[in-house]
């Protein structure tokens, strides 16, 4: 059996341990989302093909040379800022938000594709730099960074272009970013807070961020996602009500049960066990990518795993902050649990990449 | 391209960094793990509950006041159901143009239409409901019922109104029951231990209570228990289903003293004129005929009337809403006349065969000032039993004179005079007993040998309700041990009250009782006229209250000219002799004529009480 699999792991590039944890987190999404859309089968049945197509895809794209990436970097990022722009003149509008393509058989949320191509690209550019990076790099870098997060911020779609935002920084503080530059900017930041609170925030933005500081000041109007969130979490207690069983989830006191705030259909059903599984699950995912990217064959493999890894790190703990209502509702979804396509898929290519990037060694190694 | 060394460096340089991230994520990690730590197992019970209080709606449901019954099971006052036509003027915004919209097809009256207006804003305020008419005809709700698509917020449905059968008759001692204000609500809910909350209501005019009366004296026994319906709600706030019932207990009922047919015939001889009627079985001290005139119509004031109909009833010269009964004081005038005999027997100042010789008047020594007796040229050589007889008032002006006026207080205070005599009337007065203390604290003047003497004829400063002169007869009839009064069955051992003497035994009481039963049937008694209206033995004392004081009848001629300043007339009286079932005392507002005027009404009460029995 083991020979088997050796002599499978020989042929093709395959982590077992990433494939297994991903597939069963799929499995367990799928199991919380039934149950957050209210039992609704259709919803299930469509994200089950979404699952089934992104294993397939990420162990495809497992199977292609880190080099081949590292080359087409810029072509992909090209691209993928080619399909947002494209957003604004033919996006479906829902709610005052243009993010979504329409391709007939799918909707595509453009800005999903460029979270994974930006810190690519980006690893791709800095992989050669010298240490310390130098300024015009830098320079280059948080233009290009700060580009791609206003594209998605004016969708407008805060949550996604904090993400972008977050990964773009990632890899450039892994590829070395100087400590002085970083001492000197974080002052420029928090100084220039009040002119960004002013300028950059929607007003629906500030009151999320106001909210938060005083859920209770209005518990019918803004605050009342994150309170009924609390109140769905905290009743599940240890053991949770039971599979189905959430009345706060059943009897729509919650919010946007199948994305945003599907963890608190999992608290309340599961309880504090349900939740430390999960948790556990999440935490492995993430010390696997630790140990992958450390053991990396180059400097872009490990650039590259590292902002994947933690790019997929930051997305579940935004989510997970904003549903204990610890950050103001930002609009994330909880990788590979809640629903929607772009976002499934944008991680499943995103750990199909991580898998090549740690898989693939280097010819004289081998 | 960097060399191994500058890799080694870079690699080493990686490794920090990731090291430090995933620093930073794992102490994210055991923060978001602390935080849901504390929800779900340290603040669990109160997310528990709040989960629940979320999914759950409780309504309240109003339970039915209890049915209070005559004494002999006749039901006084009910509750009756019918259809009403209910709106929510919270979800409403003009009220005017609603009502217009429905007149078309509903005729509803100018006093409902009133009613509503005048009401809307509180009730919408309270998101209660408000009826906009009552008594729906079939034919009415068949119009609404095609019609009620346009009107969402209104609808028919049962709701009972507290109604009596004999709406004025009761008024003053059923009382009426009216709205309960939100701290009362409250309170009441609170001996529950529930809320206020929305509510399934029973009666058409919402939450109700007793205001007056019985209403309001055994109002938690008449009241019941509310109940509880709770359902399963969604966000939307909609019902999805039942989870639990908890009924509503009603009221108890409450089988009163009070007798119908004698109510009636104490209300038609009164006829509206103003006065009261109190007559009580004497053996139980419950009180069986309690009516003060003019009365109200108890129906509409409960139910609903429009504030025109009710000011003009708040600001009628008679006052109809005052209970003269239980809080009218009235001079006890000459009726206080065998309490004072009693008091001359008691203290040995005069015995039954004492005697005085009555000119008319008498001359007060300290300062030669003259009080005069009804009769011109007096009543000449009388004794107590003729003084009573002939309500000598020259014979009391000389026993009072004779008198301490603390023991006069005291011994009065036994015959229930200057205290609350009833353990279940709804506010009554006390009236006024005089002593020195009392004058002068309140009229800054010290206690003249004069106002002793004008109390031995009821006169002066004493005042008593009709209630107290009813039990004042009734303890004469009784001998001096009474219950104290009640308007329901009493059992046995209700409070009694004791005349504590030394001197006075059986056969002053039947002396004194002869004495009364001449007042009527001696050809020299004051109330001879009623002789021929019973045909049984009544024991009475009349009296007859001056207002003004004058000299000489021609006078009181020029006085009479004004009703307001004619004398008031009052009687006492307890029969069948010699041994009395029923006592009663009946005061009319300047009917001049105690024997004459307030007799008949005492016997036709008397009648009616024997009769039925």
């Amino acid at each position: 059996m083991i020979k088997l699999l050796n002599l499978f792991k020989k042929k093709i590039y395959f982590d077992q341990y990433l494939f297994i944890s991903i597939t069963i987190l799929s499995i367990m999404g799928l199991l919380f989302l039934y149950s957050a859309s209210q039992d609704n089968i259709e919803t299930t049945i469509k994200q089950s093909f979404f699952v089934m197509f992104g294993l397939i895809l990420m162990f495809l794209l497992s199977q292609l040379d880190p080099d081949f990436y590292k080359n087409n970097a810029s072509i992909f990022f090209l691209l993928t800022i080619f399909l947002i722009l494209i957003t604004f003149f033919f996006g479906k509008e829902v709610n005052g938000a243009k993010r979504w393509l329409d391709l007939g058989f799918f909707t595509l949320q453009s800005s999903e594709i460029v979270k994974i191509s930006l810190p690519i690209f980006l690893a791709a550019y800095l992989y050669d730099k010298a240490l310390p990076i130098s300024l015009l790099h830098t320079f280059i870098t948080i233009v290009t960074i700060l580009i791609v997060v206003n594209l998605v911020r004016i969708q407008p779609d805060l949550g996604t272009s904090l993400v972008i935002f977050l990964a773009g920084l990632y890899i450039l503080f892994l590829a070395g970013l100087s400590w002085r530059f970083i001492g000197i900017s974080l002052t420029i930041l928090i100084l220039s807070l009040p002119f960004i609170w002013n300028n950059f925030l929607e007003p629906f933005q500030r009151q999320r961020v106001l909210t938060l500081l005083d859920p209770n000041a209005d518990p019918y109007g803004s605050g009342w996602n994150i309170m009924q969130s609390k109140i769905a979490i905290g009743s599940g207690g240890i053991q949770g009500k039971g599979y189905g069983e959430g009345t706060q989830a059943h009897l729509d006191f919650l919010p946007e049960t199948e994305t945003d705030f599907i963890f608190s259909v999992v608290a309340e059903e599961f309880g504090f066990i349900g939740v430390c599984f999960l948790l556990i699950t999440f935490f492995f995912i993430m010390f696997r990518c630790l140990y992958l990217a450390l053991n990396a064959r180059d400097r872009f493999c490990r650039l590259t795993i590292g902002g994947l890894s933690l790019l997929f790190i930051s997305t579940v703990f935004i989510n997970l902050a904003m549903v204990v209502g610890i950050i103001p509702v930002v609009g994330m979804p909880l990788p590979f649990i809640s629903k929607g396509g772009s976002s499934l898929l944008s991680f499943y290519i995103a750990f199909g990449i991580i898998i090549s990037m740690a898989t693939h060694k280097k010819l004289m190694q081998k | 391209m960097i060399d191994l060394n500058e890799r080694y460096q870079e690699k080493n340089n990686f490794f920090k960094r990731i090291a430090l991230l995933y620093v930073f994520f794992g102490f994210l990690f055991l923060l978001f793990l602390y935080r849901t730590f504390t929800l779900q197992i340290s603040s669990y019970t109160d997310y528990e509950l709040a989960s629940i209080e979320n999914k759950t709606k409780e309504m309240l449901i109003q339970p039915k006041r209890g049915i209070i019954y005559d004494r002999n099971g006749e039901i006084i006052v009910n509750n009756v159901p019918s259809y009403s036509l209910i709106t929510k003027p919270s979800q409403i915004g003009n009220i005017e143009s609603h009502i217009e919209a429905i007149k078309v097809f509903i005729d509803i009256s100018d006093d409902d239409a009133l009613h509503a207006k005048e009401n809307y804003k509180r009730i919408a305020k309270l998101n209660r409901e408000l009826t906009l008419k009552n008594n729906l005809t079939m034919e009415e709700i068949a119009r609404f019922e095609t019609r009620r698509h346009k009107f969402p917020n209104t609808f028919i449905d049962e709701r009972y109104s507290r109604f009596t059968l004999y709406p004025e008759l009761f008024s003053h001692s059923i009382g009426y029951v009216g709205n309960l204000n939100d701290d009362d609500l409250e309170q009441i809910l609170h001996e529950q231990n529930l809320k206020p909350k929305e509510t399934i209501f029973v009666y058409s005019n919402g939450y109700i209570r007793g205001m007056t009366g019985i209403e309001n004296i055994y109002d938690k026994k008449l009241r019941g228990t509310y109940g509880k319906k709770v359902y399963e709600v969604d966000a939307a706030g909609k019902l999805l289903n039942e989870i639990e019932i908890i009924p509503s207990i009603n009221g108890e009922d409450l089988y009163t003293s009070l007798d119908i047919e004698s109510q009636k015939v104490a209300f038609d001889q009164l006829n509206n004129r103003r006065g009261a009627v109190v007559a009580v079985e004497i053996d139980t001290g419950s009180i069986v005929t309690y009516i003060s005139s003019p009365s109200f119509p108890l129906n509409r004031v409960a139910n609903g009337m429009s504030a025109k109909d009710f000011n003009k009833l708040l600001n009628d010269t008679d006052k109809p809403f005052f209970d003269r009964a239980g809080q009218g004081r009235y001079s006890p005038a000459s009726t206080i006349k065998p309490a004072i005999g009693l008091f001359g027997i008691e203290n040995e100042i005069i015995d039954w065969n004492f005697t005085i010789n009555d000119p008319g008047f008498f001359i007060l020594p300290e300062d030669n000032r003259v009080y005069r007796g009804w009769k011109k040229g007096g009543h000449g050589e009388i004794n107590l039993k003729e003084a009573i007889i002939e309500s000598s008032n020259t014979f009391f002006f000389s026993l009072a004179y004779e008198s301490e006026i603390e023991q006069l207080v005291e011994h009065l205070s036994y015959f229930g005079f200057g205290r609350n005599v009833c353990i279940d009337c709804f506010l009554p007065d006390k009236g006024l007993l005089p002593n020195p203390e009392w004058k002068m604290n309140t009229l800054n003047f010290s206690w003249f040998k004069g106002d002793t003497v004008n109390l031995g004829v009821g006169q002066g400063y004493l005042s008593a309700t009709p209630l107290q002169l009813a039990y004042y007869s009734a303890f004469l009839a009784k001998k001096g041990e009474l219950n104290k009064f009640s308007f329901v069955q009493q059992d046995i051992d209700a409070s009694v009250d004791t005349f504590i003497s030394k001197n006075i035994n059986n056969d002053d009481w039947k002396k004194l009782h002869e004495s009364m039963i001449g007042v009527i049937d001696n050809p020299k008694g004051t109330a001879g006229r009623l002789r021929n209206l019973k045909d049984y033995t009544v024991a009475a004392k009349s009296g007859t209250v001056e207002l003004v004081s004058t000299e000489t009848k021609e006078d009181y001629k020029i006085i009479r000219e004004t009703e307001g300043k004619r004398d008031h007339a009052i009687i006492i009286a307890f029969a069948p002799m010699p041994n009395p079932k029923y006592a009663v005392s009946v005061v009319i507002e300047n009917g001049e004529s105690g024997g004459s005027v307030a007799g008949p009404v005492a016997i036709e009460v008397l009648n009616t009480l024997l009769e039925n029995d």
